[in-house]
């Protein structure tokens, strides 16, 4: 506090000591025509100006470390998230080291075991070991699928946004009606004037596996026959996608938790699903340069939507 | 016809630092015919190789004294190709390329279904010829007028270098290095890709789309990469290993 008081005393002295300098050489600048005559107040205009200009420099010097430290404090706090995340990634590396032994030995005596098929309460506790080991198991590989994609390098190629939702949405659509389900409301709105969407450069499976999740999410949320609207458009060198629901929503106080890995809110505890998903998305969106953004009202709907930076050029 | 169907079945070598796995998978894999012996790293694995040779080695890649990967360099460096399939630690792709760089056969992800373990060991051992290198220790890969420099990282059709994504390039290599066999899309997900959400079968039909496009393969009269309807993909070309560039 002390430095920023001195700071603040200098530069309220800078600007007394420049305002009598530009005094002094307002005052002086009419007399230029009797500099030579009047020689020694033209010596203290000059000398208080350059005072003032060397004070300024100080105060601008000032200033600009004033800048720096604020930068310095925000590269800290960007060094500090980056921290956090890669602390985040070691535990879940060091859980994922420690899970997988164990879950392949379930799985691998539960193999090896076959009850007598007429012991009927054995056959179900095989059963529910090697149903639950491999819920386990799915669980260790899809958290370390999300902590390696965070890090590795991810393919480069220039993805058509548009061609990644079509197909998404075509083939959720048709799993929803493969799984006997009424087939599902989904509204899709590309733009094609004044012109079609971008290509983004990146990994069209991530993609793909993204929007997947988001129209995943939106269905499960919705009651039956809801409607589901996903939007494409471009906005200033970002291509947004969007997937909009007019399920249930999320909590207020929930909003911010729901791209954290394992979170699942109160209300979807009753549905199936790893709470992986919108990690993903999230994951997806960053490793791309964008972001995934969710807005909701409870009682209306929620929407999720990705930024990605349109590819250059 | 594959190496090791003995009156006694094949002899699997299981080698893993995890003394619970090696109870669970050696009953499983016996009951499934086959005869197991176990080593809990590199070195008791190379003591047990050579008193009574394995058909197969089945082989944890992080372990103290001696790793898997360090396992098959000096079995390959010593002119062993006793076919190998590593229980990679670490999922990243690179463990993938580098397992099979270092001439594993195959490799699966821990955890894994048990199931699909002993499909990949019979599958190997269908393929293997005894006392030869498998196709997945080759570093030029040859069918027809088809050529990939694995080193190299290149792809040859009659002699031009044709452009694969990467991920094209690694699904053709191991499809190439695994001819003949029919492989879901589940699995190559799962191999290939590290991931296996049903969702994303698509993206397999996409690059094997992307394979034929730049290979100019007829999915009708396959020469390459055949669709076994409702399955998965087989490549039903003959490769052979080619002479170094």
């Amino acid at each position: 506090m002390t430095g920023g008081r001195a700071v603040t005393a200098a530069a309220a002295g800078v600007v007394l000591l420049g305002g009598s300098a530009a005094v002094a050489v307002a005052v002086a600048a009419p007399s230029l025509r009797v500099v030579v005559t009047w020689y020694p107040a033209a010596v203290l205009a000059a000398g208080a100006a350059l005072l003032a200009g060397t004070l300024l420099l100080v105060a601008t010097l000032r200033a600009r470390a004033v800048r720096t430290r604020d930068r310095a404090q925000d590269a800290a706090h960007a060094a500090g998230r980056e921290a956090e995340r890669a602390a985040h990634r070691r535990f879940l590396a060091r859980l994922d080291h420690e899970l997988k032994n164990p879950v392949t030995a379930l799985q691998a005596a539960a193999a090896g075991l076959e009850p007598d098929p007429d012991d009927g309460p054995r056959v179900r506790a095989h059963a529910t070991v090697r149903g639950q080991s491999a819920r386990l198991a799915a669980l260790v590989a899809d958290l370390r699928r999300l902590a390696e994609l965070e890090v590795r390098d991810i393919e480069q190629e220039l993805v058509d946004v548009a061609e990644v939702v079509r197909d998404a949405v075509a083939d959720v659509v048709d799993q929803q009606t493969a799984r006997g389900l009424a087939r599902p409301d989904v509204v899709v709105t590309l733009p094609t004037a004044p012109w079609p969407l971008p290509p983004v450069r990146g990994d069209v499976d991530l993609l793909y596996a993204a929007v997947t999740n988001l129209l995943v999410n939106a269905l499960k949320f919705s009651p039956p026959g809801a409607r589901v609207e996903v939007r494409g458009s471009d906005e200033d060198g970002t291509v947004v996608v969007e997937v909009a629901d007019t399920g249930p929503g999320i909590p207020a106080d929930e909003v911010d938790l729901v791209f954290d890995e394992l979170a699942r809110g109160r209300d979807a505890r009753g549905l199936p699903g790893s709470g992986l998903g919108l990690p993903l998305v999230r994951v997806v969106a960053e490793r791309h340069g964008g972001r995934a953004v969710l807005r909701s009202r409870p009682g209306s709907g929620t929407s999720v939507r990705l930024h990605l930076p349109a590819a250059a050029g | 016809m594959g190496r090791g169907v003995t009156p006694d079945g094949p002899r699997v070598l299981l080698v893993d630092d995890e003394q619970a796995i090696l109870d669970g998978l050696a009953p499983f894999l016996e009951r499934s015919g086959l005869v197991v012996t176990t080593a809990t790293d590199g070195l008791q694995a190379l003591a047990a190789h050579a008193g009574a040779p394995a058909d197969i080695l089945v082989c944890d890649v992080l372990m103290p004294r001696l790793d898997g990967r360090a396992l098959v360099r000096r079995l390959r460096g010593a002119g062993d190709w006793t076919p190998v399939v590593l229980l990679t630690q670490v999922g990243a792709s690179y463990e993938r390329s580098a397992a099979l760089e270092e001439g594993a056969d195959d490799y699966l992800n821990k955890p894994f279904d048990p199931q699909e373990l002993l499909a990949r060991v019979r599958a190997v051992l269908r393929r293997a010829v005894p006392g030869q290198p498998s196709l997945a220790a080759a570093d030029v890969l040859v069918c027809e007028d088809l050529r990939v420099e694995r080193g190299a990282r290149r792809v040859l059709l009659a002699g031009a270098p044709v452009p694969l994504t990467p991920k094209a390039s690694l699904l053709l290599d191991y499809l190439m290095t695994h001819p003949g066999e029919l492989h879901t899309r589940e699995r190559l997900l799962q191999a290939l890709w590290g991931f296996e959400q049903p969702v994303a079968t698509r993206a397999v039909d996409h690059r094997v789309a992307e394979i034929r496009r730049v290979l100019g393969d007829d999915a009708a009269a396959p020469r390459f990469v055949e669709t076994v309807q409702q399955h998965g993909y087989r490549f039903c070309g003959t490769v052979r290993r080619g002479a170094a560039a």
